[in-house]
């Protein structure tokens, strides 16, 4: 049995009165590839950044192995948000270096990490530009990048291939398997099954924020006595998905009251429609 | 503070400072216009002057003289100031102010100016018709009035001289013996701290407070929106640490601003308009440590405040249709300041947010340091920068503020 790296236990999280997540329990082992796989709003973003110490639990808790919390210990982790939080104004290396410092790693020591890594996405002589005129991909393998320079132990992908060109994703989850095969750990959240399939080795499916099933693609689909991995998903989901009621903004009863003052009523005829013009 | 917290606040601050002075707008907005503002002002709005009056004063001017008998020498003073006249009867009129059927003329421009005259044995009479939104009516009415007060004064003289009287001794009884500036006690550097405080305390509160918006919202709201800050929320730095490395970048972009707008300031004043206009105030050292620790204090209520509003916002947008008409909390209070009067001034006035240091930069520059003012205004002062600090990081350390573009 591999060892456990980040325990969550009995975790929720409520947005005010929406549940995000509900009663999550989960160990990661190290050295494997978990895929957190989910439609919109199921909840993979909420519990990756719980995982990264952005978010609180509401109940729960979300712990190293050692025990520590992982607010306390955010240098064991890389972490690639779906917007890659790059600066436009700083080059690839700048970007990197900002975080490398962060983290209190000296500048040699990321550098050559970075080299290293650049040079299998061949990002090596991008490392001098400027990130603003990037294409997605070349975005998405500087943030990798900047994950990966202060050498963690766990790597916290959220989407990674989201948007990219197909050579670019292919890189992408050449090096994921790589850094796996290395001995490292990496949570690679997705909605496509396909791509869960190809790169992870454990499959978490999650579903209106609670977590559906939790095995290898091969274990999911004797569970569930499917033959494809997008069956056995619909098999899971098969009730509605819910919106991302997270990502909603509070809005005051004043605020809301002034908003609905200036919103035309939606006419539902097309006798309204053409009264409206 | 650790030293790992320490390096990683000035990692914040560094990386911010160099990725805002990597926009060329920025560099105009920070660098540039502070620092030509006022030179421009002061060098640009003379010559403007100089022009526009040079220019009137070229003008020939045609106006209309209405009276019953002008003297000869006044006449010719008039026709010397580049004024035409043409002579005409004196209309049947209650008072010579009352323009009559002459305010057509006037108005519709086919003549600068009526010029009523009219002898009352040993006294004369004149009123003088005008437009005053019309600069040609508007010089030829000052040209009148000038060549009258002359032409009074050498009446008065001369009426002087009949009646056997010593023309200087009988208008001039009264005199200042000396230099007046010698009269005055106070030094130099003394007078000179007096004018500074008049606007040195406000260009700092209003230039604090808006060059700190650009700044403020860019770290903060611009960072969400971009969405950057979940990765930096990411690493291992605590939400204090952020906010203290966000600020100490603010508060030296804005502190940049701020000096080379003052420096600007003083090269127009000192420089341009009039090397003995102002010079160099007298501060002791006691000044000059209450000055910084006053507008250290103050740099940090404002630019905690502006971190704080600009973090609440959703949006830049939102971010900055809340902190531009929120200048209206410094902009009144530095107004209202400028007026009170600092001789037996109550000691509360110096526990008013914002006017406190601006009171207290006023006495300061002045040299006057008075123990219970200065113990009010810095004691008030650090209650609200507190605050204002203990705010900002309510609003560093919510969950929401980690809304990406996903």
């Amino acid at each position: 049995m591999p060892k456990s790296l980040l325990s969550i236990q009995g975790v929720t999280k409520n947005f005010a009165e929406v549940k995000a997540l509900h009663e999550i329990n989960l160990e990661i082992y190290s050295g494997q590839i978990v895929g957190l796989v989910g439609s919109n709003g199921a909840g993979k973003t909420t519990l990756l950044r719980l995982m990264a110490g952005v978010y609180k639990p509401s109940n729960g808790t979300v712990n190293l192995s050692n025990g520590e919390s992982v607010t306390t210990m955010r240098h064991e982790l890389g972490v690639v948000p779906e917007s890659t939080g790059l600066y436009s104004r700083l080059t690839a290396w700048e970007n990197i270096r900002y975080h490398s410092r962060m983290h209190g790693i000296p500048d040699s020591i990321s550098w050559a990490r970075t080299e290293k890594f650049a040079e299998h996405l061949d990002m090596k002589d991008s490392l001098s530009r400027h990130t603003k005129g990037f294409s997605r991909g070349m975005k998405q393998k500087t943030a990798l990048l900047r994950a990966l320079a202060h050498g963690p132990n766990i790597l916290l992908l959220d989407e990674p291939t989201a948007g990219l060109d197909i050579t670019s994703a292919r890189t992408v989850r050449a090096l994921v398997r790589q850094l796996r095969d290395e001995g490292g750990t990496v949570i690679y959240s997705t909605h496509q099954l396909a791509e869960a399939q190809q790169v992870c080795d454990r499959i978490v499916i999650i579903h209106n924020g609670e977590i559906r099933a939790d095995g290898s693609p091969s274990k999911l689909l004797e569970d569930t006595g499917t033959v494809s991995l997008e069956e056995a998903y619909v098999s899971l989901t098969q009730d509605q998905a819910r919106t991302r009621e997270e990502d909603n903004d509070k809005e005051s009863a004043f605020s809301g009251w002034w908003r609905r003052l200036f919103t035309p009523r939606t006419p539902k005829t097309t006798r309204e429609v053409m009264e409206s013009e | 503070m650790s030293e790992g917290s320490f390096l990683r606040v000035r990692a914040i601050a560094k990386k911010e400072v160099v990725e805002f002075t990597r926009d060329w707008r920025t560099i105009i907005a920070i660098i540039v216009i502070p620092l030509l503002m006022f030179p421009l002002l002061f060098i640009l709005f003379p010559v403007l002057l100089q022009s526009e009056a040079a220019e009137l004063d070229a003008l020939e001017l045609s106006i209309v003289i209405q009276t019953d008998g002008l003297p000869e020498n006044l006449a010719e003073n008039i026709s010397l100031s580049s004024i035409n006249y043409t002579i005409e009867l004196l209309p049947n009129l209650t008072s010579l102010s009352e323009p009559g059927k002459d305010i057509e003329r006037v108005r519709n421009s086919s003549t600068d100016a009526v010029l009523r005259f009219e002898s009352n044995d040993d006294v004369w009479g004149y009123a003088i018709l005008h437009l005053s939104t019309s600069e040609r009516s508007t010089e030829a009415r000052y040209r009148l009035l000038t060549t009258l007060s002359e032409w009074e004064d050498s009446e008065v003289r001369e009426r002087i001289e009949l009646g056997g009287l010593d023309v200087n001794t009988t208008l001039d009884p009264l005199r200042w013996d000396g230099e007046i500036s010698a009269g005055d006690v106070a030094t130099s550097g003394e007078q000179s701290g007096m004018i500074l405080s008049l606007f040195i305390p406000l260009v700092l509160a209003i230039w604090t407070y808006s060059s700190a918006i650009q700044p403020s919202i860019d770290m903060t709201a611009g960072e969400r929106e971009r969405g950057t800050l979940e990765a930096l929320l990411c690493l291992p730095c605590t939400r204090m640490e952020l906010l203290m490395g966000k600020w100490l970048a603010v508060a030296t972009i804005t502190g940049v601003g701020v000096l080379l707008q003052i420096f600007g300031l003083l090269f127009a004043i000192g420089y341009l308009a009039s090397s003995s206009f102002i010079g160099v105030p007298q501060l002791s050292m006691v000044s000059i440590g209450l000055i910084v620790l006053s507008i250290m204090l103050f740099a940090i209520m404002v630019v905690a405040f502006e971190l704080a509003l600009a973090m609440r916002s959703h949006s830049v947008k939102e971010a900055g249709s809340i902190l531009a008409p929120a200048l209206m909390l410094i902009l009144f209070p530095a107004l209202f300041t400028q007026v009170i009067n600092l001789d037996g001034i109550e000691g509360f006035w110096f526990a008013i947010p914002v006017v406190n240091i601006l009171l207290a930069l006023r006495e300061l520059l002045m040299n006057r340091v008075i123990t219970e003012h200065v113990l009010i205004w810095a004691f008030s002062s650090v209650v609200y920068a507190s605050l204002a600090a203990y705010y900002a990081s309510r609003q560093f350390n919510r969950e929401d503020i980690v809304t990406s573009l996903s």
